[in-house]
Order: C-alpha cells, then sequence, then structure tokens
C-alpha cells in the first residue's frame, strides 16, 4: 500500500493535476462529484466511489469542509413508501471493499455552500476516519 | 391507499402482461418493472393550488395535456434535485423523439410550503428546465391531490429546527389529457425509459385520451 501524505494530495489536487478524487492510508475515492443546484439553495449533495485497500475496516465518521458550513453523512431511506434521509453516525468499510455514494442511497449532505457552486467548480472534503485518518477528497460539481 | 396503488399497480400489471402476450406485439415495449399503467384509469376530482407564478393550479390545468407530476421540496438534497434531473432529460427526450412538447407539462409539488415560496419554488423547478413548473399550497390542498393520487407525504415541522424532516413519494406520477390518473413511474427512474414508456402509452391511448 502506498502512503501519500494528505497535504501532498491536497497540492496535487489544488493544482487540478488528480480530477474529482483522493486517496491517503489505503483508502481511496474515485467519481466525486456533487450535483449543481439551483441559486440560493442551501443544501446540496455529494457522492463518491470510497474503496478500503487496506485489511483492516475503516470506519467513516465525519466529514468538513471549508466550501460549506455543515457537513453530514446522510442515507436515503424508504419507509412507507416515502423517502426521506436520516443521519448515518458512521459508516463501516470492510476490509478490501467498496463502498458507493449514490443518489438515492448515501450521500454527503452539504448545509450552506460558502459560494455559489457552478457546474465545473471544485471544492475540497475531508473525510475523516476513526482511525485518525484523514482524507482530502476535491469534488467536481456537475450539471 | 397506499395499499390500493399498490395493489392497483400489481393487477395493471398482471393485467398487461395478459392482454399483450395475447393480443398485441407492443407489449415487447412495456417493461414489467418501473411503471404501472393502470387499465381503469381514475379521474381525477377538484383540487386548489398555486403555481411558482402565482397563478391558479387546479384540475382545468391538468386537462387537455399529459401531466408528469412529482411531490417534493426544495430543502431536499438527493432525491429531490436527482430526480428533477431526470425528468428534464426526459422531457428532452420526449419532446426530441416521441410527440413534440405541445401536449406535456411537467410539474413539481412542494409539500413544504412553509419553507417553498412562490419565488423559491420558482428559481428551483426552471433550473433543472426552463417549462418545468413549480406548485403548492395550503396543507389541505396539498393532501387533497396527493390522497387522489396516492403520494405519501409527511412533514415534521419542529420549532426553531431550520432543517425539520419531510417524507415524500417517490414515484412520478402521470395524469392523461382527461385528468386521469394513468400510470406511475417508480424508482429507479431512468430518463430513456420513461420517454420510452411514455410514447408506448401514447400510442395504446392514441385519441382515446385527448
Amino acid at each position: 500500500m502506498r502512503w501519500r501524505h494528505p497535504a501532498v494530495v491536497c497540492l496535487i489536487a489544488a493544482l487540478g493535476l488528480v480530477p474529482a478524487a483522493g486517496k491517503a492510508g489505503g483508502v481511496s475515492v474515485r467519481d466525486a462529484w456533487i450535483r449543481e443546484t439551483p441559486p440560493g439553495v442551501a443544501m446540496m449533495a455529494g457522492y463518491m466511489a470510497l474503496r478500503n485497500n487496506t485489511s483492516q475496516s475503516q470506519v467513516l465518521v465525519a466529514a468538513s469542509s471549508p466550501g460549506f458550513e455543515t457537513v453530514m453523512i446522510h442515507r436515503t431511506i424508504v419507509k412507507d413508501s416515502m423517502t426521506g434521509m436520516e443521519h448515518a453516525p458512521q459508516i463501516e468499510l470492510p476490509p478490501k471493499a467498496g463502498l458507493l455514494f449514490a443518489p438515492g442511497g448515501y450521500h454527503l449532505m452539504l448545509l450552506n455552500p460558502k459560494r455559489t457552486l457552478r457546474a465545473g467548480d471544485r471544492v475540497d472534503i475531508n473525510l475523516e476516519f476513526r482511525s485518525g485518518l484523514r482524507l482530502p477528497v476535491t469534488f467536481e460539481i456537475h450539471k | 391507499m397506499i395499499t390500493t396503488v399498490a395493489l392497483a399497480a400489481m393487477l395493471a400489471g398482471v393485467w398487461l402482461a395478459v392482454t399483450y402476450r395475447e393480443n398485441d406485439s407492443r407489449a415487447m415495449l412495456l417493461p414489467t418493472q418501473g411503471m404501472a399503467l393502470f387499465p381503469d384509469p381514475k379521474s381525477l376530482s377538484d383540487f386548489a393550488l398555486t403555481d411558482h407564478q402565482n397563478r391558479v393550479f387546479d384540475l382545468a390545468n391538468l386537462k387537455g395535456k399529459w401531466s408528469f407530476l412529482f411531490f417534493g421540496f426544495t430543502h431536499c438534497p438527493d432525491v429531490c434535485p436527482t430526480t428533477l434531473a431526470i425528468l428534464a432529460h426526459a422531457r428532452d427526450k420526449i419532446a426530441k423523439n416521441t410527440v413534440g412538447a405541445e401536449g406535456i407539462q411537467f410539474v413539481f409539488i412542494s409539500v413544504d410550503p412553509n419553507r417553498d415560496t412562490a419565488d423559491k419554488l420558482g428559481q428551483y423547478v426552471t433550473h433543472f428546465h426552463a417549462t418545468f413548473l413549480g406548485v403548492t399550497g395550503d396543507n389541505a390542498q396539498i393532501g387533497n391531490l396527493a390522497g387522489q393520487l396516492g403520494a405519501a407525504y409527511e412533514v415534521s415541522i419542529i420549532p426553531g429546527v431550520e432543517n425539520y424532516p419531510v417524507y415524500h413519494s417517490t414515484a412520478v406520477f402521470l395524469v392523461d389529457p382527461r385528468a386521469r390518473h394513468r400510470a406511475v413511474f417508480t424508482p429507479p427512474l431512468d430518463a430513456e425509459a420513461i420517454s420510452r414508456r411514455f410514447k408506448v402509452v401514447r400510442e395504446l391511448e392514441g385519441d382515446n385520451a385527448a
């Protein structure tokens, strides 16, 4: 497992060399994107494909971003034929396994963006794991 | 109501399978999942809502065109934007491939009038497609239309809590030009499938529905 210093990943991401992705400590993310929302909408959702390449479980416990007031791990659920959201306090990624954050399922709920985000813009979100691992991920805004 | 709709959907599915296996090769085009077409569509009755330009939106607005109705709210980060983006693609496909855009409308009905003002709704729906209509009203009237379509929803306003939970149906309801509840599309929704299925429904209806 190659280990990359988060700062290096950050720098590379900032230079735009790693598109919509991130990787640290054996956990990687690709296809990280946020759906563009109408102006004035305070809630967005972040999606990504997480991969745990280590031989231990990794537990995602929090996320934060300089681009949003609040980031929460949420899951869309269906209850009595209705859909709603519930807070997922932690999500376990089993060893050598992937987990998809996708529309209709797990997503990062992004509250109150600090600036208007348009298709093509990028914003960094830091994923925090129980092990102490911090994974910075660059998300791209898509239509 | 939910049970009734589910049962009707099941019966419609069985009816379709039987009817088309025997009679109509176009049955191949009608999938068994993702859409239920009601063989005996229910006529909707009066309701009174308001669109995002503060115009009356009532039963008369459902007559003379096919309507795709979706219930949601603008403080909805995942399902509503996803569904509206899919419906925008579906509308473009229908307009291009099927029948033109004259006889169709897409209506987003907010179940959260407390936060979704006409202005906010307008800004929201037109972001996804310039032709989309946002509609809301008082709780009794939203409940009236939702009840007629079998669209469940639940708004749990908590005093002092900005982002209170809202639960709502994920289905897209198809109302025909005689204001009858003709079909329901259920997730996972897909623009191409909606466009294709709608084309078949229209062909089956012929001029009867107009």
